[in-house]
């Protein structure tokens, strides 16, 4: 209890020094890899006598929290997790200390990690801010058992005249999900609330398309005939082959529907692969499989990047331990044990582990996924862009834009902010 | 009334006239009051002409300085923002549905509870409760049961042959469920207000009018209504007042859609400040709907006052 009240009380005047044994603070959120985190602590505490304090809040309250804190000449926390839309913001704003050197000093060696991640979570304008913690990719959720029903099989070829399987393409799919919503199931789920769902779900659609967010300098690349098709096929599944309400749902009210069996496919996070087989929560265990949301030919995905890295804020009161604390966790023995707890990897050679794919066999479409993955525009106003998606596309789906409207309107206003952010000239 | 009379005169008098107990009197008035006065600017006015002061200056999260004046600017681009204009629409149509609504209903229930003689407390206990309730929880408790295809409400609904209905998938209906989860939430505010008012009403007057053979319509109209307007007054400025602030239902339940079905002014504002990270356009947009509000409770307490 004293203890306790005198740390709280170096902390609060920002003297937390050597007096006492070291602590390293980081804000972080409740999710199942900072738990992953959490239950391995006590080992980093052993080999360094450094004590490590987790502050754990939900999503919402992340940004907030960190921002004062961020500001301030010297906050308290040692190090934090920095979400992908907070990037170019953290950056922009000069927060985040460059590890370049460090790096170098202890030969940590960052070429493990997937390159895309690097470019998301880890590198920017060439400088390493951030070391990629875990990966939230996008994939399909698909049912099985429905793909092997020898009925289906029959049905499907005499509708369309090729094989019900895995589909390799989006066109594919997208026929799949024509077919299936029959007999009380629907083909697909949608997370069509504003602004992430929505946004990010549909990015999933435009990558399938073989569209992207913009050119090599930045100029917005929506308003084509990927975007409009993206945009069609989007509201298409809501308002046709989807649940009633689908425009409404958040990622939990669809995964629902996905797991009380309603649905023949849903795309989501990677994360809720592992929910799925959970009894508790999930009437179709055993019956669900992920992969790359599939693109426009075999071999291309579709599949959106997304992701956390663990950095160390310019405000941080002792970097020093807080560094000691990213090489312990990012190292190649804790980051597999945190995979083999059900942790999403960012290193290939926790996905190439043997182990690790034996505990988890999709562990190998989750690398698969990535490495054919798509990053969303990472820049200041990243956040403000989801925004603006959210808005322009649920008005697309609700009918009250035409889908070349809602794309030439997110297109001013994408332009006008990369603008603001110097990235388009 | 004479209290008020007294320091007007009071007010109204030269210094040189005012006795020296009175003026201690006032002197110790101000020093007893001085402390919460002072907390008051330092949590209320204080805020606001902070806010006032950046709503003219280029202040943004990425630099959050006072360097750049930008005079009505912010104020210009606010104005100027069809989405804004749309929101501050949206938010009137809101404010006036769930105000006039629920004192409607409020009134109704307040006047019925006022004539039940037993177990008032236990209705006045289960009046209180959503009242209790944070508006995060109660959003989140009504997304489950509104949930079309896995939530409650449509399943009963469907017991009795409705089809499953589209809450907040349907730009023509989430409105109106917003409306009428607020209603849900709010309502017991209403009548608990109204039904102190009716309950310290005198007894003479219905006294009075029965004798003279009125009938209990006449005696509401003639009696309850008009002795009851000042409480009305208040009631409805309150209620109005926290309506317009609406934020945390829209924010839990629809985050303003579908399309932009549900986009209230107070969920815009913060988005400008946190999300589009534009703190001075923020407060230039709190700024107009401060005027607004202020505008609206001084006509509404005028226009009661002149009714009474």
């Amino acid at each position: 209890m004293l203890k306790k009240w005198l740390l709280a009380a170096a902390l609060a005047t920002g003297l937390s020094g050597p007096a006492f044994a070291e602590t390293v603070n980081i804000l972080m959120e409740g999710v199942p890899d900072t738990e992953y985190v959490k239950t391995l602590l006590p080992e980093f505490t052993k080999e360094t006598g450094i004590e490590v304090n987790l502050e754990v809040v939900n999503y919402a309250e992340m940004h907030t929290k960190l921002v004062p804190q961020l500001v301030a000449p010297k906050g308290s926390y040692s190090a934090i997790v920095v979400d992908f839309y907070w990037v170019g913001e953290f950056t922009k704003a000069g927060w985040l200390q460059p590890l370049d050197e460090r790096i170098k000093a202890d030969n940590f060696d960052t070429s493990v990690y997937v390159p895309k991640l690097m470019d998301l979570v880890g590198r920017v304008d060439g400088t390493t801010y951030m070391l990629p913690f875990y990966n939230y990719a996008m994939g399909l959720l698909y049912r099985k058992d429905l793909l092997a029903d020898e009925k289906n099989k029959t049905d499907f070829k005499a509708k369309y005249g090729f094989d019900l399987d895995v589909p390799k393409t989006w066109d594919e799919y997208l026929k799949q999900v024509e077919f299936f919503t029959k007999d009380g199931i629907n083909g697909v789920v949608n997370q069509g609330l504003r602004p992430d769902p929505i946004a990010m779900e549909w990015s999933n659609y435009l990558f399938a398309n073989g569209g992207e967010y913009h050119d090599a300098n930045w100029k917005a690349t929506l308003n084509t005939e990927a975007g409009v098709k993206a945009v069609e096929q989007y509201a298409t599944n809501v308002n046709k082959y989807g649940p009633i309400g689908s425009a409404s749902f958040s990622f939990d009210e669809a995964f629902n529907v996905m797991a009380q069996g309603k649905a023949y496919s849903y795309i989501t996070y990677n994360f809720f692969r592992a929910g799925i087989d959970d009894a508790s929560k999930s009437a179709v265990v055993g019956k669900v499989e992920i992969m790359p949301v599939p693109g426009t030919e075999a071999g291309k995905g579709g599949s959106l990047n997304g992701a956390w890295g663990w950095a160390i804020p310019k405000s941080s009161p002792n970097a020093d331990a807080a560094w000691k604390f990213l090489k312990w966790v990012e190292s190649p023995a804790i980051a597999k044990k945190r995979a083999l707890q059900g942790g999403s990897p960012t290193r290939t050679d926790v996905f190439d582990d043997a182990e690790v794919n034996a505990k988890y066999p999709y562990a190998k479409a989750l690398k698969e996924m990535l490495l054919t993955s798509h990053n969303f525009p990472v820049f200041t106003y990243t956040p403000q862009l989801v925004e603006v998606l959210g808005r322009e596309l649920s008005l697309a789906v609700a009918g009250e834009k035409k889908p070349a409207e809602a794309l030439a309107a997110i297109e001013t206003e994408m332009t006008e902010l990369a603008k603001k952010d110097g990235k388009l000239k | 009334m004479t209290l008020a009379a007294d320091d007007r005169r009071l007010n109204d008098l030269p210094r040189a006239e005012q006795t020296a107990v009175e003026r201690r009197d006032r002197m110790f008035g101000w020093l007893i009051a001085s402390p919460s006065l002072g907390l008051l600017f330092l949590v209320i006015l204080f805020p606001v002409f902070w806010a006032l002061y950046t709503s003219v200056h280029d202040y943004t999260l990425i630099a959050p300085n006072f360097d750049t004046f930008n005079g009505i600017d912010n104020y210009t681009k606010a104005l100027g923002d069809p989405e804004f204009r749309h929101t501050l629409w949206l938010t009137a149509f809101f404010v006036a549905a769930v105000v006039l609504l629920e004192f409607a209903l409020g009134f109704l229930v307040a006047l019925m509870l006022n004539s039940v003689e037993r177990f008032k407390a236990i209705y006045y206990a289960i009046l209180l409760c959503p009242l209790l309730m944070n508006p995060v929880i109660v959003g989140l408790i009504w997304r489950m049961f509104l949930h079309p295809s896995l939530g409650i409400v449509n399943y009963l609904l469907s017991l009795v042959g409705i089809d499953p209905v589209n809450w907040l998938g349907s730009t023509k209906v989430a409105l109106w469920t917003i409306v009428m989860v607020d209603i849900w939430h709010q309502v017991s505010f209403m009548i608990v207000l109204l039904l102190a008012g009716l309950s310290a009403l005198p007894r003479e007057p219905y006294e009075a009018a029965r004798v003279d053979g009125a009938s209990a319509l006449r005696s509401f109209w003639h009696i309850t209504v008009p002795l009851m307007l000042p409480v009305i007054a208040v009631t409805l400025l309150i209620r109005l007042i926290f309506a317009v602030k609406t934020y945390d239902l829209v924010y839990i339940m629809t985050r303003g859609g579908p399309g932009v079905a549900t986009d209230l002014v107070s969920y815009f504002i913060y988005r400008t400040a946190f999300v589009g990270l534009n703190i001075g356009e923020a407060s230039a947009m709190s700024a107009i709907l401060l005027a607004v509000i202020m505008g609206l409770t001084v006509w509404l307490h005028r226009y009661m006052r002149s009714l009474t």
